[in-house]
């Protein structure tokens, strides 16, 4: 194929190299380097630094941690814009507008914030403490961070979904005998589902590559509550940068891997139409 | 009866958007529901289909009070403007959405869905996404999906709307044909007068969240009850005529009403309608075959395939007051639409002068025919027709303001000024010393007066009292006019003397009167209160409980009035419309 040839739209040449341009620049050049710091290493040393207990144990809190609370987004961050595209209450742009605040807030001060309310003589810690339930410096505070700082993407994902959803289909479906419940899993959950799965998928991005509130409200125990770009950091302050490129390496692998069949299932669910199944 | 309303209301931000409506749709019949946007028509059609409560009244379909019945178990089916179809499923379960809903099984939902797409004439169509069928044809659908569940009444909300001219006319036609075939009571809401005439079996006209007229297709054209109906449905000139013991008088001419004359003896100002194909043009006067009634110039002749649509300015001179027929359109020119035929009898070309004939024309029943604004100079009168309210109520009505002077205004003894008798609604500012000038032009022959403070605005409520029986009638027909343009709440106000206990069955048995009266001859719903005491203080307490207040008063006797009604009228917050007819 050939770029010379006339488009119906013009400026494809230019825009196509502005695109490869910063991707290459921002992201594919940085990741290279960071493959080769890596591939530097020794075959022995990779392995060893990569199949850790301890970086065994990382991977599982991170990226467990973060599907947890991707998931945990999807139904309450579901909920939270149900509640304000569909009900007209006071107060209600205000939340509107708090929704955005993990966004601006440096996610340090969520960390101490959360710690502060989670620790065992915290505003809430103090009477979960009762239960028995410690939250603050065990692995809940982790994915209790990462739900909060990646609320945000679950809930402005689904929001101009929900919103295009016409009144007159539901309003059809009740006039042919639909109660609320199967309007609700026929009509609207199908037409909101790719939205619901993107946010999903960026909420789920989101909290794998956060660290900034998690060291503070996990405690960063080895093996127990240490999330990997923590171990990452360690190793950087160790000046061991091969160490740490190699943990980047497997993050990279394994984020890419997840995000790339979370999107290759959204492609799928788009393509086909959803079945009236029974 | 299938569908039944009775009282219907329903308030949206304080204004009732549906205003007491009460309908009766038969089994089998074509119920076409016709406004203007805003009119309140899709909101009554949801009202039926229960996606929205009512306030106030009662919705029945087939003898079953479903007012407080969930949508879902109405047993509807409801076609949207924007087809509404469900975008993820194919046809087929589209159509068999409700057979689903119903646990129907496969197989008898299978026939049935092949008979839905044989009705709709969309067989094969099955598996076909919404996307890939045309705009046609997912209207089709969605009648289909509507009538799967063998519904009792079918409810069509502007489903040609976003339809091009050819695909709508094949689709009426199918529509019209599967309604047949099915006998099921079908509400169309539509603002396209032609698809109304082409569709319905009755019509029914809303403005303003009123139900105006309802009637076959054909007598609303012809004999329409309001100028609203007049004007909506068909092309129409409005002419404020005079109702003579002769027939109805235009300027010079007398021509002959299409309906029997009147019972009534006086003479009065009238508004006739003239359809433009009932107006004939010729060279001279000689040559006209109908009645002649002016002489005109041809301003504009347009070229529209079957018809030719002409507009003639009436010459200069002639007393033939022409009300403007459409809104904005200032410069009152008389619609003339004339067949082929016609055309090579007489062919006209812009400037040439014509005599205009009237083959038939057809009276107004309305009492409210025009307005005169009326004070002690020019300046004032001017500015009085400026007022905001009135200014509304004439657009509205399509009606014109005329302008009279009486430097005497209220002084005692001193004749009219201007000759000729009062015409129409005469319309003074409510100002101190009020009370004094009504009496003495009521005392002048005025009839209807209209004491209108200079901030009123339109009125939420519309107070309705009047002392005498002999007024009663005329009161009602006035009352069933002003509402018809003014989006209120009509109230029967009934007053008996303080301490009267025992006159209280009576009392009540006159509200219930007065309020079938009203809706019996002039299809004007009112609530009713009764109070007792003096009937000027009642009636001004009444009136200062809330803004936005208008009383309309009927009188036989003007014995006292200024003293009597004082209260009432100088310098009040209030407009006051008077209805005075002596006994007989």
């Amino acid at each position: 194929m050939s770029f010379r040839k006339a488009s119906v739209l013009p400026g494809f040449g230019l825009t196509f190299g502005f695109t490869t341009f910063f991707l290459s620049a921002i992201v594919l050049l940085p990741l290279a380097a960071l493959v080769l710091a890596a591939a530097s290493m020794h075959w022995s040393d990779f392995v060893h630094v990569v199949f850790s207990p301890r970086a065994l144990g990382s991977y599982r809190l991170s990226f467990g941690a973060s599907l947890l609370a991707a998931s945990i987004n999807l139904v309450f961050g579901f909920i939270i814009a149900w509640t304000l595209v569909r009900y007209e209450f006071p107060g209600r742009k205000v939340i509107d507008a708090l929704i955005d605040m993990p966004f601006a807030l440096p996610t340090a001060v969520s960390g101490i914030a959360l710690a502060t309310v989670f620790a065992q003589n915290g505003w809430i810690g103090r009477y979960l403490e009762l239960f028995g339930i410690k939250v603050a410096y065990t692995w809940l505070g982790v994915v209790l961070a990462l739900t909060l700082i990646s609320m945000p993407f679950a809930v402005r994902a689904v929001q101009p979904a929900l919103l295009e959803v016409q009144r007159e289909l539901e309003e059809a479906a009740e006039t042919l005998g639909a109660g609320r419940f199967y309007v609700f899993r026929r009509i609207i959950l199908p037409t909101v589902l790719p939205a619901v799965l993107t946010g999903f998928t960026l909420s789920f991005a989101r909290a794998v590559g956060e660290y900034g509130s998690v060291i503070f409200i996990a405690g960063n125990l080895p093996m127990k509550t240490e999330i990997t770009p923590l171990l990452i950091v360690i190793h950087l302050e160790e000046f061991d940068y091969q160490g740490a490129a190699a943990l980047g390496l497997v993050m990279l692998t394994i984020s890419f891997a997840m995000l790339l069949a979370i999107n290759l299932l959204q492609t799928w669910g788009r393509r086909r139409p959803v079945r009236a199944a029974h | 009866m299938s569908i039944t309303l009775d009282q219907v209301t329903k308030y949206y931000g304080g204004a009732p958007v549906v205003n007491d409506v009460s309908l009766d749709i038969g089994d089998g019949e074509f119920f076409v529901l016709l406004g203007p946007s805003g009119s309140g028509k899709s909101t009554l059609l949801r009202a039926i289909a229960g996606l929205s409560g009512v306030d106030h009244g009662r919705i029945a379909l087939h003898g079953r009070d479903v007012t407080h019945v969930a949508a879902r178990k109405r047993g509807v089916g409801l076609v949207f403007q924007n087809y509404a179809l469900f975008r993820h499923m194919t046809v087929a379960e589209n159509i068999e959405f409700a057979l689903r809903v119903r646990h129907m099984g496969g197989r008898a939902r299978r026939q049935r869905r092949q008979e839905l797409l044989r009705l709709v004439a969309l067989e094969g169509m099955d598996n076909r996404l919404p996307a890939q069928l045309s705009g046609g044809q997912q209207q089709r659908v969605a009648v289909a999906r509507a009538l799967a569940h063998k519904p009792e009444v079918l409810l069509l909300d502007e489903p040609f709307g976003a339809l091009d001219a050819k695909i709508r006319e094949e689709l009426r036609r199918t529509i019209r044909q599967v309604q047949r075939e099915l006998g099921i009571s079908t509400v169309l809401v539509t603002h396209d007068q032609d698809e109304a005439f082409a569709m319905a079996d009755r019509i029914g006209i809303m403005n303003l969240g009123r139900l105006l007229e309802m009637g076959a297709p054909h007598d609303l054209y012809s004999r329409p009850a309001t100028r609203f109906v007049a004007t909506f449905l068909g092309a129409a000139n409005l002419i404020l005529a005079r109702r003579t013991a002769d027939g109805i008088q235009v300027g010079a001419s007398t021509l002959c009403a299409s309906e029997r004359p009147s019972s009534t003896r006086e003479e009065h100002e009238v508004v006739a309608v003239v359809r433009p194909e009932e107006i004939e043009v010729a060279p001279s006067r000689d040559a006209l075959v109908s009645g002649y009634l002016t002489h005109g110039v041809i301003e504009e002749v347009v070229f529209t395939g079957a018809l030719e649509s002409l507009r003639v300015r009436l010459a200069d001179g002639v007393q033939a007051p022409l009300l403007s027929h459409s809104e904005g359109d200032a410069s009152a020119a008389l619609q003339v639409t004339r067949t082929q035929h016609e055309q090579r009898g007489f062919e006209v070309r812009t400037g040439q002068s014509v005599a205009v004939g009237v083959r038939r024309l057809h009276v107004l029943p309305t009492p409210l025919s025009s307005f005169t604004a009326c004070a002690t100079s020019m300046v004032l009168a001017e500015d009085l027709s400026r007022q905001p309210l009135l200014a509304e109520l004439a657009t509205r009505m399509k009606t014109r303001i005329a302008l009279r002077i009486e430097p005497h205004l209220g002084v005692a003894e001193a004749a009219c000024e201007a000759p000729g008798d009062f015409v129409g609604t005469t319309v003074i500012a409510s100002q101190t010393d009020c009370a004094h000038r009504a009496e003495w032009l009521l005392r002048r022959s005025a009839k209807d007066l209209l004491v209108l403070p200079p901030q009123a605005l339109t009125p939420q409520r519309v107070l309705i009292h009047w002392t005498g029986e002999g007024a009663r009638s005329a009161t009602l027909s006035m009352s069933a006019s002003v509402l018809r343009h003014v989006p209120a709440e009509a109230v029967y106000v009934g007053i008996l003397p303080a301490g009267d206990g025992g006159g209280q069955p009576r009392g009540m048995r006159e509200l219930l009167d007065a309020r079938s009266e009203a809706r019996a001859a002039h299809g004007l719903e009112m609530r009713t209160e009764l109070h007792f005491g003096e009937v000027a203080q009642e009636l001004a307490r009444r009136l200062a409980d809330s803004p936005q207040q208008m009383l309309i008063l009927g009188l036989t006797d003007l014995e006292g009035f200024a003293e009597r009604f004082r209260a009432l009228l100088d310098g009040g917050e209030w407009p006051v419309l008077i209805v005075h007819r002596e006994s007989s």
